[in-house]
């Protein structure tokens, strides 16, 4: 599995949501990406990807593409 | 709702806010004369997407406490199984007179959860801090008081609440990233204390945030060779007198909370050791009856010598006496 | 199962007259039984022909069983005036009059203030002032959740508005559209130690409650009539129904009518001698 497979797979499993919609896909745009759905998230990728994000980044992080960019700048994983 | 590493460790990571959050859902499944009420609060009290599952199943009386009370009493009266939750002070001491008449004296029965308790919202100020629930809530007859230890025994606790057959108030404390004392599930029962570390020479009980802490220390304590027992005591009120008669035979008793030493887990152990014609010493490790500077959490616990390496330098210096 | 139906009028207006003539009486027993721990006697004599409209008629009860599931609920949320509660509860029959001589004794079920027993059709322990629309408010949602269309009766004092925690409810029960809610205030002009004007003024007390979103009335509070017919008119009102009753603190006995003394006090037997021919004078 390839990073950016993994990167999906986290989205995927904590929102339940289908691999098509994910690139459009913004926080608060669906009832499981609320407050307590990002926080799941970001437990995920912390998990997944062994790093503990700054708040900032955590705050930043409001949409699959942008977690992307976060992911590769800050914590130089490429996906 | 299984409890399972995954869970336990996201539970863990969003704290026992939004854990109170994701524990209303899937209660709201099973009980269906659940009533979640709050007084404007449902964000910060994890119930955002609760709000919109089950609006039916619950209200939200704006900033006022006291009616909030009133209105989750008439609820219970007529058969529907309530909670209540909003910033802990608010909870407990705004509405505190409807409480002790509703809950105490009538006996409505209400699970009322206080959130953020203790000194996590430091920067804030005291005014969203609390270190007086317990010992206010203490002196009303018929209240049973828990502080889980972290964000699964929040889950525990407010399973056992709502199927329990009196009043309570459980009390949250610590917050995002709340450290894990249980790795696995285990048998939660309201009223009993959990041993979670034997030991000969000193018996540490602790409840909510301070139960990690004490671990933490009783390690530090254990390579200074002194034997340190640790035991969980979610419950406050009724307290497990058991476990404190057992503990006597150790040469001393320590009392840590994230509290006023005044009223709280403290006072409780106090008052039960204080029927026995021989028992040891007692150090009372908690807020010394005394607001503060505000700051962060990190920097209130520093202020109240309550991280574990201060705890450790208490502990020791009194043992050592 | 007797319910109380729709009799003619004026046969309805004698039925409460005399209900509220026996309250008195009942009033005036446990009183004097009282004695030296005295009691609440002016605040329960101003809300008799509320109470009296209330029980002799409008309140949907079962007089068998005090827990109807689909009773129409009442809460007096000024718990002090609970000798006109008792005294009604006996009327219907839920209270013996044996039981009212026991009115604050040793060990009694019927304190200065209402505890909770719902055998002796006792909803709620009230005392505390300003609880009692909340709890109302809760009742009332119950009975909107539940699909049941009881109504929910609470006497609220005009001193008792000097609390907060009232207007909490009273900004609340509008939101919630609680049109099976009344709030009866009984303006007796008095408080404790002194009239509302010199304590704590409470006055416009109809704009307070109909600012706040309530279908609010004043009415004279002695005027069973009147009461009669607010309670009809108001049925089919979308909104929580508020009444100002305008009172006399003490009423039907020349000595306590507006005399504050008599907020809590002792009766003793002359007192009661007294009370009692004027009952008779006045009422035959």
């Amino acid at each position: 599995m390839t990073n950016l497979e993994k990167y999906k797979k986290i989205f995927i499993d904590t929102f339940n949501i289908d691999e098509s919609k994910l690139d459009s896909l913004e926080y608060n745009t669906i009832t499981e990406w609320d407050s307590i759905g990002h926080m799941t998230l970001i437990a995920a990728l912390e998990e997944q990807f062994k790093i503990t994000m700054e708040t900032d980044d955590v705050i930043d992080l409001s949409s699959f593409k942008k977690g992307k960019q976060i992911l590769k700048e800050k914590y130089k994983l490429e996906i | 709702m299984n409890i399972d590493e995954k869970n336990i460790k996201t539970w863990s990571t969003i704290g026992p806010r939004a854990t109170l959050g994701i524990v209303a859902l899937e209660l709201a499944k099973e009980i269906d004369n659940l009533m979640v009420l709050t007084c404007d609060v449902s964000t910060s009290a994890g119930l955002d997407r609760y709000r919109k599952t089950y609006p039916e199943k619950y209200l939200d009386l704006g900033i006022a406490e006291q009616n909030m009370i009133g209105v989750a009493a008439g609820l219970a009266s007529e058969n529907f199984n309530v909670i209540t939750t909003t910033f802990a002070p608010f909870q407990t001491m705004r509405c505190c007179e409807q409480i002790k008449v509703n809950l105490g004296y009538m006996g409505q029965k209400i699970c009322m959860v206080g959130i953020a308790s203790g000194l996590a919202l430091g920067t804030l100020g005291y005014t969203h801090c609390c270190i007086e629930d317990i010992g206010v809530l203490r002196s009303i007859p018929e209240i049973t008081i828990i502080s889980p230890a972290d964000s699964l025994e929040t889950v525990k606790a407010l399973q056992a609440a709502v199927k329990f057959n009196k009043p309570t108030y459980i009390r949250l404390t610590g917050s995002a990233n709340n450290p894990i004392v249980y790795k696995k599930d285990y048998n939660f029962e309201i009223g009993k204390s959990i041993t979670l570390k034997e030991g000969k020479d000193i018996s540490i009980f602790s409840s909510g945030s301070m139960v990690y802490k004490s671990l933490e220390a009783a390690k530090i304590l254990e390579s200074k060779n002194i034997s340190t027992k640790v035991v969980n005591m979610h419950t406050i009120k009724p307290i497990d007198k058991a476990a404190i008669l057992k503990a006597c035979d150790s040469k001393l008793i320590v009392s840590i909370e994230e509290h006023n030493i005044v009223g709280g887990l403290g006072s409780a152990i106090a008052e039960c050791k204080a029927l026995l014609s021989k028992s040891p010493k007692q150090l009372f490790i908690g807020v010394q009856d005394r607001y503060s500077k505000g700051g962060s959490y990190k920097f209130l616990l520093e202020k109240n010598r309550l991280t574990s390496e201060k705890i450790v330098e208490d502990i020791f210096e009194e043992f050592n006496k | 199962m007797e319910v109380c139906e729709i009799m003619t009028e004026s046969a309805e207006i004698k039925k409460i007259k005399n209900f509220s003539l026996n309250v008195r009486k009942n009033i005036l027993e446990m009183a004097v039984s009282a004695g030296a721990s005295s009691a609440h006697f002016g605040g329960a004599l101003s809300i008799t022909e509320i109470v009296s409209t209330l029980f002799a008629h409008h309140l949907r009860i079962d007089k068998n069983n005090p827990n109807w599931e689909d009773r129409d609920r009442f809460i007096l949320s000024k718990g002090h005036a609970c000798l006109a509660y008792y005294a009604a509860l006996c009327e219907i029959g839920y209270i013996s009059k044996d039981e009212l001589k026991t009115f604050e004794k040793d060990d009694t079920n019927l304190l200065g203030h209402p505890v909770i027993n719902r055998k002796l059709g006792i909803d709620f322990s009230n005392g505390s002032l300003g609880m009692g629309l909340s709890l109302g408010i809760g009742v009332a949602i119950s009975s909107k959740k539940k699909k049941k269309d009881f109504n929910i009766y609470v006497i609220i004092g005009d001193g008792e508005c000097n609390e907060g925690s009232v207007w909490e409810a009273a900004m609340a029960a509008p939101n919630f559209k609680l049109n099976n809610l009344y709030a009866i205030i009984d303006k007796n002009n008095f408080q404790q130690t002194g009239s509302n004007k010199e304590i704590m003024d409470v006055d416009s007390l109809k704009d307070k409650w109909t600012s706040f979103g309530w279908h609010c009335k004043e009415v004279d509070g002695h005027n069973i009539q009147e009461l009669h017919n607010f309670f009809l008119e108001s049925q089919k009102i979308n909104k929580p129904k508020a009444i100002i009753a305008n009172t006399v603190k003490g009423k039907g006995f020349s000595f306590s009518e507006n005399n504050n003394a008599w907020h809590h006090s002792v009766l003793t037997k002359s007192f009661y001698e007294k009370a009692l021919n004027e009952l008779k004078k006045n009422y035959n």
